[in-house]
């Protein structure tokens, strides 16, 4: 379900491909990036701009692809929308992931921190 | 054992025909009833249980082709398999016979090797029928088991709320609990916890259905008042929600899934209206004045048994007499109308200021028709949970009732 583009400096951006992130399909796209970890990629920006809406579900998913990252990489979110913005605060989870306003933004400032 | 023959209905007018069918039936090992003409024939068909009908076309009364079209209109349980004994050149008889709903045919004059084929495919395919009819009952049974076995769960999930049938402490208290299917991931619990305060807390577990309904019980049967008190009363200073939250956070953050819940709790003293509470990802209540002004309760927290180590904080809200708190679970503000627009916080918000003038009993059930209304009727997708407390005015002619 996830669309990748790899940038420069091994930056991959995700794009989860659903503009709903959620028990549904919260599953699948665990195991979509946690094989693309596996495959080595360790810089990673998930792209929000066409997820619309993300649940409990999703959120545990995502933390889960954070938790599997660990300490060899990053990953970094961009382009939340309202009310994926509004679930990221409630759950704090703005001081867990490092938030751009878009992928362009991600991209220039995690190259210049490599 | 005796095994019953196979029965199979011959319809012919022709005696000799017949005998001489029948009897290369019987050879067959098969049980052939005698019918001298279609009206027989179908008596026959809902009398003796027979699944095989070999019919001539031509007969008085009735002819095959109305014998077969009676037939299906009896809609019997199980299926008929009709075979039509036709002249060899009679195509427009056989299209019409199919029509009606004939399954096979033989031409007459047939050898019995044919004879046999075709009643060897007839058998095959009641046998199928038989077969997928079993298996279906077979699912059907442990469906029915499962169901029970899961209205069990929930009636014993429901033992463990609370019963808010009557005030307690000077607050008034009342709930909504809609699981959204039949178990919950959600749970909520309020009690004393010494003479002068009240306990409260709210969980959602993440997820839904089966999985999530098993943590939010453990949770429920953990989280005792005494339980509550000790966690949260380590101090004689102030009440420590916080405290309460690290212990769960600390109690379920070594599972190695994804599994995590949000919670708001808090202590409410009676006498002062202090509320000291904690938020844990769980969605910020409303606080309702007396006039119907709202405001939301906190700004958030981190989840429980997601991160390790997670700090949590203890805030401070005032509830005034006649003031209220509306804590409502997640799935209210995320529903969607058919339209998929979500039912948002200010939805919720709206509904919440309505306490003051609707009563704080009926508030939960005005959220979940606000609720109903939103799905044109289509049951939620998540669990619901919605706990009001109303700090009672002491001139509240109410609470002398």
């Amino acid at each position: 379900m996830i669309h990748t583009a790899k940038h420069d400096s091994d930056i991959t951006v995700i794009r989860p491909g659903v503009d709903r992130l959620t028990a549904v399909n919260a599953k699948a796209f665990k195991d979509e990036v946690t094989a693309l970890i596996n495959d080595g990629a360790s810089q990673l920006i998930v792209d929000f701009q066409d997820v619309t809406f993300l649940d409990s579900s999703g959120l545990g998913a995502l933390v889960g692809v954070l938790k599997k990252i660990g300490h060899r990489g990053d990953l970094a979110v961009a382009g939340l929308t309202t009310d994926v913005a509004q679930m990221f605060k409630i759950c704090r989870m703005d001081r867990v992931f490092t938030t751009y306003a878009n992928v362009d933004a991600a991209l220039q400032k995690m190259a210049e921190n490599q | 054992m005796i095994v019953d023959r196979l029965k199979i209905i011959v319809a012919e007018d022709s005696e000799l025909q017949r005998l001489v069918l029948c009897s290369l039936i019987n050879g067959l090992g098969f049980e052939a009833v005698e019918a001298e003409d279609g009206v027989e024939a179908l008596n026959l068909v809902m009398e003796t249980g027979a699944q095989i009908v070999i019919s001539d076309i031509e007969m008085p009364n009735l002819d095959g082709i109305n014998l077969t079209r009676k037939i299906r209109e009896l809609e019997l349980d199980h299926y008929i398999h009709v075979v039509l004994v036709t002249g060899a050149d009679e195509n427009e008889i056989r299209d019409e016979a199919l029509e009606a709903g004939a399954d096979d045919f033989i031409t007459k004059g047939s050898s019995t090797a044919m004879l046999k084929a075709r009643i060897r495919t007839a058998t095959r395919l009641i046998s199928h029928a038989a077969e997928l009819a079993e298996r279906s009952r077979i699912l059907k049974e442990i469906n029915e088991h499962i169901q029970e076995d899961l209205r069990a769960a929930a009636t014993a999930q429901r033992q463990l709320l609370p019963d808010l049938q009557e005030d307690i402490m000077g607050f008034r208290i009342a709930s909504a609990f809609v699981p959204s299917a039949i178990v919950s991931g959600d749970m909520f619990g309020c009690f004393p916890i010494s003479d002068t305060k009240l306990g409260f807390y709210a969980v959602d577990v993440s997820g839904h259905g089966v999985h999530a309904s098993l943590l939010s019980v453990a949770i429920g049967h953990l989280i005792t008042p005494a339980y509550f008190r000790t966690q949260t009363m380590l101090n004689d200073l102030a009440p420590d929600p916080a405290a309460l939250v690290t212990s769960l956070n600390d109690r379920f953050s070594p599972s190695d899934n994804d599994d995590y819940f949000t919670m708001f709790c808090g202590i409410v003293d009676t006498a002062t209206g202090r509320l000291d509470y904690c938020q844990a990802g769980y969605p910020s209540p409303y606080y309702v004045d007396l006039t119907g002004a709202t405001e939301p309760v906190g700004d958030g927290g981190f989840p429980v048994g997601m991160i390790p180590s997670a700090t949590y904080e203890n805030k401070i809200h005032h509830l005034d007499a006649g003031g209220a708190l509306i804590i409502c679970s997640d799935a209210a503000c995320e529903a969607e109308n058919p339209s998929h627009e979500l039912f948002g916080n200010d939805r919720v918000r709206m509904v919440a200021a309505t306490t003051p003038f609707a009563g704080v009993q009926d508030i939960p059930t005005h959220i979940v028709d606000a609720l109903n209304m939103w799905r044109d009727g289509k049951p939620l997708e998540d669990d619901l949970t919605v706990v009001a407390i109303e700090r009672k005015n002491s001139h509240d002619t109410h609470s002398q009732a």
